[in-house]
């Protein structure tokens, strides 16, 4: 049974919530998770059998509307230009992510004194430091410290993933270029690491880890942290927070897997429930809304992908999935080139081979008839994946609403109404027109170029954002709600802005940071009598 | 047992070898029993998948025209989506198709992790780092 007032409950045992109750039980502080997913299922991870991309289609699907487990709730995308796609389960959407692993840069703690758009971080890149060499431990980080896109300081704990030749074509081309390139940071063990064991380059790192190389936080965090007394509940969807008489948080009600009702007392409250279910919970509740932006400056990095096939056998059906290299050469502003703020490149394997000849991430285009086989021939282990991670500035018209089908309980589903800015397509198109250049070097016969990708919504940002003034912001700097003392926000729902990188290097460290303060602050913290 | 009919498999196949013929030391998706054996395989892995297929077979079937039963399922895009997912999902289970791909699945192979050293020797990061940091500086 979990304890009867714990002095911290935590929504969701994602990244963020992993992070903060590790800090939370180390300083002594009884922790209750409620996760409304269940521990992922590594029995349905079939890399190696004919089964696997068929599995890994609804098993370890990113869609939460296609994958319909029991933690999922239905997200209504149809007023948006991109699908939300996430994970709801013990380990959050690190289960499915693809484990890139990128700090943000300085600048993208400053983006409105330096660019004059968007907000400034109420923190900076040096407070953050600190808290990114931490959680590179925590999750496994593998990489080379040196990059020249980033200060010096203390790098990963492993030695970055092999670049295979897919990666040393890339940066032989970069080279050629004259641009930016480094081998990547991934959350992907490349030693025996922990609990976790060395990659074995299966590709199929967002589609369930079958080697146990990939971090994320039911392998990483849960098993110690729920051996040494930390209590994570599964199954249980919170449907609303709390508050007493005197407007504190001091609680939440809970449906079990049952559907049985709970009430749960707690002496503090941490949402870490993603840019999607967070603000679902928040307005559910009606609670830390003054500023009314809960829910609004959602930013989900609009992607795009080039594509490069070659003649030659690349093996590129292997190796870890996982970036083997990224480049920030165009990262930083330059309004000479018709749009404010840049873009991450990372390269990768192109995996296995159903995703090729089905519509998706390699076109729209159906192949049928004659060209099948010849399609399939050109494209599997002969190809490679360049992609495009583009910084989305805050929009509020851009948003999270309550919506859709409601679940158990009567909890209402998620609704996301999003447009693709002017700025990101121009930046989309820039970005693919410089990879194009790339390929042509790499010496690719065929090139496919995609931008504005619907099925892209893994980066769920700012719909709590993080900031000193409570009429423009949800939480203040240490994820505190302005209205609400004892209610905090630590997943990326936070961000003020949404960098052109990778975020859960960033939600991590950032979680870490804002637990590190509430411990600290503890004795003057408000908790319900 | 699935309850697709001999009727709806036979159109299955039918649609199925129409996207995937033969060729290119290939099989075709009917010598590759799409329709048979690999339905079966592909429903064991995704029995979400049975009804659907059924909803998208049957009204096809009693078109009785298979050309036509091709040109309304090519012109309907959720149909064809799922059609192509069960038929070259089941297609790509057939061992002789690895085979003549050279494709053996996605098997393990450790990773070196003292490839780097190997990057760093070739000199492959000298250009990257005799440029120097790239980041912008920021006000304290």
């Amino acid at each position: 049974m979990p304890a009867e007032r714990p002095d911290v409950l935590i929504v969701g045992a994602g990244p963020s919530g992993a992070v903060a109750a590790k800090r939370f039980h180390e300083a002594g502080m009884s922790v209750l998770v409620l996760e409304q997913g269940d521990w992922p299922d590594y029995g349905r991870a079939r890399a190696g059998f004919p089964d696997f991309e068929l599995i890994a289609r609804k098993e370890w699907n990113w869609d939460p509307n296609v994958r319909a487990n029991g933690g999922d709730y239905a997200v209504d995308c149809s007023d948006s230009d991109v699908t939300a796609l996430m994970y709801n389960g013990v380990g959050g959407s690190a289960v499915s992510y693809a484990a890139h692993w990128e700090r943000f840069l300085p600048s993208d703690f400053r983006v409105r004194t330096l660019d004059g758009v968007a907000d400034d971080w109420p923190v900076s890149y040096a407070e953050m430091e600190p808290y990114y060499v931490e959680v590179e431990k925590q999750f496994a980080v593998s990489g080379l410290d040196g990059d020249t896109c980033l200060p010096e300081g203390e790098g990963p704990p492993m030695p970055p993933v092999p670049l295979n030749v897919v990666g040393r074509m890339g940066a032989k081309a970069l080279n050629q270029l004259g641009w930016h390139w480094w081998p990547a940071s991934n959350a992907i063990a490349t030693t025996d690491y922990g609990r976790l064991h060395a990659c074995v380059q299966r590709a199929a790192c967002p589609f369930g880890c079958p080697t146990g190389a990939k971090a994320s936080p039911d392998r990483t965090h849960w098993p110690d942290l729920v051996a040494g007394g930390v209590e994570l509940v599964t199954g249980a969807s919170v449907l609303r927070i709390t508050t007493d008489a005197a407007g504190l948080a001091d609680g939440v009600e809970w449906i079990d897997r049952d559907g049985r009702e709970h009430a749960q007392a707690a002496s503090t409250v941490v949402v870490c429930a993603n840019g999607v279910g967070t603000p679902r919970l928040l307005l559910a509740s009606g609670l830390a809304n003054s500023s009314g932006l809960v829910g609004r400056r959602l930013m989900m990095h609009p992607f795009a992908n080039a594509i490069g096939i070659f003649d030659e056998d690349l093996e590129s059906w292997r190796g870890p999935m996982g970036q083997y290299l990224h480049s920030l050469q165009f990262y930083e502003t330059d309004r000479a080139r018709g749009f404010v703020r840049g873009a991450k490149w990372n390269l990768m394997p192109s995996g296995a081979p159903l995703s090729m000849v089905l519509p998706g991430l390699w076109g729209d285009e159906l192949v049928w008839g004659a060209e099948f086989h010849e399609q399939l021939r050109a494209r599997l282990g002969r190809s490679l994946i360049w992609s495009v991670i583009c910084e989305d500035l805050p929009d509020p018209s851009n948003r999270v609403t309550l919506g859709g089908a409601s679940g158990p309980g009567g909890m209402p589903g998620a609704a996301l109404h999003y447009r693709t800015s002017e700025n990101s397509e121009r930046m989309m198109a820039f970005h693919l027109d410089r990879l194009s250049e790339v390929l042509d070097v790499m010496g690719a016969k065929e090139k496919k170029l995609s931008s504005g990708i619907r099925d892209s919504g893994w980066h769920l940002m700012g719909t709590a954002c993080m900031g000193e003034d409570p009429a423009s912001s949800v939480v203040d700097r240490d994820g505190r709600a302005h209205d609400v003392p004892n209610l905090f926000v630590y997943d990326a729902s936070v961000f003020p802005t949404s960098a052109g990188v990778n975020p859960t290097a960033t939600v991590a460290a950032n979680a870490l940071r804002c637990a590190d303060a509430l411990v600290r602050d503890r004795n003057r913290q408000p908790v319900p009598a | 047992m699935s309850a697709l009919t001999p009727q709806l498999r036979e159109l299955l196949t039918a649609l199925a070898t129409s996207m995937i013929p033969g060729g290119l030391g290939m099989p075709s998706a009917r010598d590759a029993d799409v329709g048979g054996r690999l339905l079966d395989a592909v429903l064991v892995a995704r029995p979400d998948l049975e009804a659907p297929l059924i909803a998208l077979l049957e009204p096809l079937a009693a078109l009785g025209d298979p050309a036509e039963a091709e040109r309304r399922l090519r012109a309907d895009r959720p149909a064809v989506e799922l059609f192509a997912l069960v038929a070259i999902g089941g297609y790509m289970m057939h061992p002789a198709v690895g085979g003549a791909l050279s494709y053996p699945g996605q098997q393990p192979k450790p990773v070196n992790p003292f490839d780097i050293n190997d990057v760093v020797d070739d000199g492959l990061l000298d250009p990257v780092i005799e440029r120097g940091p790239i980041y912008r500086e920021v006000p304290a």
